[in-house]
């Protein structure tokens, strides 16, 4: 009886759940995306927005959150960086975003009025789209500008982002707003009644 | 005789009266502080808790040290199992008078064997489908995992897959493969994700997860329409060198690739999956709903089962009552979404689901047998006299 009880004592103390090996036929990274259970992005419309890469820019893979990605060479190995991005709602609002970037180059954040006037506004595809241009101060050890632009349609905001060194940048601030220009918005704000990723039980009323 | 005396001495302390009745007074017990606590830690955690348990623990505060303080559902009804089993090999003497009696007590050790096996072996998981959609696994309500996938063969993927329940700060983990380590920098049990404006202060527990997502800690949840994502924030390491750091949160399962000696491999936290040896798509679902009104009439899925090995490959509707029985699985409809073209398919595994029923059948026999033979024997005695 003793030994019973100390048995399961030890049974109850040493319990840790273990690190388990399988093998499983080859999947599609897509679908092992494909997960209901509570996604922080829901998906984006199943016609998301549509775009012309531009002469000389090489396509790169997907990774993370990126829905479009972009490189671009220049001479003595550098290169520039473009993102596609898409989240649901004001993702977490323009100035906060704009600060974002403004940071990356080093630069201080500014107060809503301020960094609104230094942003131009367009219109693409009849969304409301903001264009930012921001560097880092002259004389930075480490050179970089960012070219964006925020596209904000009824449900979600897209973010288009170019960064790179200064001058590879200026060469490519043409193709940048030809890119810009060429977004195609299928859906611009399709609100549903249950948004993907929620679900409901069959006993709920 | 020397012998029988010899298991009579052993299985007597085993076999007494004595603990019958002190494990059901403390079964009782057990039972009805386990039912008040499913107000605070929800059905499924009281059910781990007290009656799946082998005891139940409290720590001091500041304490990581566990401390057991009553027996809990399992132990419970592995003594009991016990005493039921040395009673009658001690006390039990086979008389045809006593068939009942044998009858009966075999359905009770056959029910308290089931329980155990089905508590140790059963597994509850969901399936979401939306039409149109393939899935080869299922996935736990309850649990997650941290998956690393070597994705370095053609044909298949190997996934090593670490328990959330491991993933505590400070804690190092040693992998099967090609000497890894996986190490917790950080890690929340609960997390919720949010824009990194809605960071209430910069000192708050947080991770960052990518340039518009923060991962906050928050309390657990044990609310039954809720469910807790785990966040954290690892390094995987080969001798001493770190090859990458990452923070993963369960609610954005979103694999990340990385290579080991130019091996592909991805890592991702997500909710724990069970992967089948067959794929079920989702055609349709339906939600039929009473002419004129919202009230829901009736929910089913058409889902197409394809199983190569064995050439399956067939439609099948499941709705209330009718679930789809396959492979030791059976399918339940259990909740809808995404404006009805999302199913969630309840997965049970639960190998002696038939033993309540077998032995509950042996119960009914043996009394019908002990008090038939009663009857018998007292109206035959009415009509003599």
């Amino acid at each position: 009886m003793t030994l019973l009880v100390a048995v399961a004592f030890m049974l109850a103390a040493c319990h840790e759940e273990k690190v388990s090996v399988y093998r499983i036929p080859k999947e599609d990274n897509q679908v092992s995306m494909e997960n209901g259970s509570g996604n922080l992005a829901p998906p984006p419309p199943a016609n998301p927005a549509t775009w012309t890469k531009p002469d000389g820019w090489e396509e790169k893979p997907l990774s993370e959150m990126r829905l479009g990605s972009f490189g671009i060479k220049g001479t003595n190995g550098e290169s520039v960086d473009v993102s596609v991005t898409s989240f649901p709602g004001d993702a977490g609002g323009l100035e906060s975003n704009v600060n974002r970037w403004r940071e990356q180059v080093h630069q201080p954040a500014l107060e809503a009025e301020r960094l609104a006037d230094g942003l131009q506004r367009e219109t693409v595809d009849g969304v409301p789209t903001v264009l930012v241009d921001v560097q880092t101060a002259p004389g930075a050890e480490k050179p970089s500008r960012i070219l964006g632009a925020v596209f904000r349609t009824d449900d979600r905001t897209w973010f288009v982002k170019l960064t790179g060194p200064p001058d590879l940048v200026e060469s490519q601030k043409e193709s940048f707003m030809q890119f810009v220009k060429s977004f195609h918005f299928s859906s611009k704000g399709e609100t549903t009644e249950n948004p993907p990723g929620k679900v409901k039980s069959t006993n709920d009323r | 005789m020397m012998q029988a005396s010899l298991v009579a001495r052993f299985f007597k302390p085993l076999a007494s009266l004595k603990l019958t009745i002190v494990c059901l007074a403390a079964a009782m017990v057990l039972i009805f502080f386990g039912t008040l606590d499913q107000v605070h830690v929800g059905v499924y955690e009281a059910q781990l808790r007290y009656f799946r348990s082998f005891f139940l623990f409290f720590s001091l505060p500041g304490s990581a040290l566990k401390i057991p303080y009553f027996p809990g559902g399992t132990t419970l009804g592995a003594i009991l199992l016990a005493n039921l089993i040395a009673a009658h090999v001690a006390r039990f003497r086979f008389t045809w008078k006593k068939t009942g009696i044998l009858i009966l007590h075999s359905g009770l050790i056959l029910l308290l064997l089931g329980q155990l096996v089905t508590s140790f072996s059963e597994e509850e998981s969901q399936l979401q489908l939306d039409e149109g959609q393939t899935k080869n696994y299922s996935e736990s309500p309850y649990f997650d995992e941290l998956a690393i996938i070597d994705r370095s063969q053609p044909d298949s993927d190997r996934v090593i897959s670490v328990p959330a329940s491991r993933l505590v700060k400070g804690a190092v983990i040693p992998l099967p493969i090609s000497g890894l380590e996986l190490q917790v920098d950080d890690a929340f049990e609960n997390a919720a994700l949010i824009s990194p404006n809605q960071l209430p202060s910069p000192s708050y527990p947080h991770f960052r997860l990518g340039p518009m997502a923060i991962a906050v800690a928050v309390a657990k949840t044990y609310k039954q329409d809720e469910r807790n994502e785990p966040a954290a924030a690892v390094s995987l390491r080969q001798g001493g060198n770190v090859i990458g750091s990452w923070t993963l949160a369960s609610g954005f399962p979103q694999p990340k690739d990385f290579k080991v000696s130019s091996a592909p491999y991805s890592i991702v936290l997500r909710p724990k999956r069970y992967y089948r040896p067959f794929s079920i798509t989702l055609e349709q679902f339906q939600h039929d709903r009473y002419a004129g009104t919202d009230i829901a009439k009736n929910f089913s899925s058409k889902v197409r089962l394809m199983d190569p090995a064995v050439h399956e490959n067939r439609e099948a509707l499941i709705y209330m009552n009718h679930p789809l029985r396959y492979a030791g699985l059976t399918f339940y409809q259990a909740g809808f979404g995404n404006n009805d073209h999302t199913t969630v398919l309840q997965v049970m595994k639960n190998p002696s689901w038939l033993v309540p029923y077998i032995s509950c059948g042996m119960m009914t026999l043996g009394l019908v047998i002990q008090f038939g033979m009663h009857l018998f024997s007292f109206v035959r005695k009415r009509v003599i006299a």
